[in-house]
């Protein structure tokens, strides 16, 4: 199956193409794949994020359909 | 009123101001955090009309948050939520405040910003950022979140801006200037994030949101 993957920050350099940028880009996965198997096959760091599916909240243990927006954003400190 | 309602109102006229004005002075809207970004939202929404705040922060005032945050010498080792509640209440001595002087945690969270019509996230590490919008992402799904993130250093502030990450999410910040990186705060880029994050609440509360 495919997924848009949008990948935000410094988390974009993890864009499979290598080519970064906040854009999104469709992603192969087998199916019944959830967003830790993304977190693993991209090699995220382990730093906080957020992680939403079609604009809503997902944990990481949801598994993604076809066609589904999945977002990631890191937040960074200050305030 | 219910969570929510204020919200999903109709959107209030732009040129109607006492629409405007009644629609604020009904408004609650609760700060996680009431630092750099959190005193000086709340200041604004103050300044603005709106009727009732929720203040959250465990900390007190020290000197070196007296370079952004809307504190004072004299407020020093006191609790922020109190020293923030006496400045607010010297600019509209009729708002309602709700006083919790304690640390956001995933537990308590959702409890402590009740039933707002809109929540600002105001905190300033990354791994409480990252938590209340998982928590209230996820448990609030509904009532419109707005965070900030991005917005250390002396960069251009026109680099800081809002935008709709999900259909309740608002990100305010350049996402990635970040203090771990020994950015310095500097005052007016963090007050033009807490203006956003402000703005985007009144806004919201208006029935005029982010697209």
């Amino acid at each position: 199956m495919k997924v848009d993957l949008a990948l935000f920050a410094y988390l974009s350099q993890y864009q499979p193409d290598g080519m970064g940028g906040r854009h999104p880009r469709a992603l192969e996965l087998p199916d019944q794949s959830r967003i830790a198997d993304v977190i693993e096959l991209l090699g995220l760091p382990d730093q906080p994020r957020v992680v939403f599916v079609n604009g809503r909240h997902a944990p990481d243990d949801h598994v993604l359909a076809e066609g589904d927006r999945l977002a990631i954003f890191p937040p960074v400190a200050g305030g | 009123m219910t969570p929510r309602d204020t919200c999903s109102l109709p959107p209030t006229p732009p040129n109607d101001d006492p629409a405007v004005r009644a629609r604020l002075a009904s408004s609650h809207v609760a700060l996680v955090g009431c630092g750099g970004l959190g005193s000086n939202a709340a200041s604004m929404l103050v300044r603005a009309g709106v009727g009732e705040l929720t203040l959250i922060d465990f900390d007190v005032v020290e000197e070196s948050n007296l370079n952004r945050q809307l504190f004072f010498r004299d407020q020093l080792g006191l609790p922020k939520t109190e020293a923030l509640a006496t400045t607010l209440r010297r600019i509209n001595p009729d708002v309602t405040l709700r006083i919790h002087t304690t640390c956001a945690t995933e537990a308590n969270l959702v409890g402590l910003v009740d039933d707002a019509d809109v929540i600002i996230e105001a905190a300033d590490r990354a791994e409480t950022k990252a938590m209340i919008a998982n928590v209230l992402s996820e448990r609030l799904p509904d009532t419109p979140l707005v965070a900030a993130s991005g917005l250390a250093g002396f960069a251009s502030a026109n680099e800081i801006v809002t935008e709709r990450f999900g259909e309740a999410f608002y990100l305010v910040g350049d996402l990635r200037s970040d203090v771990r990186d020994e950015l310095p705060l500097i005052a007016s880029r963090v007050m033009v994030a807490s203006a956003h994050e402000a703005h985007v609440a009144i806004r919201l509360l208006l029935g005029h949101p982010e697209p």
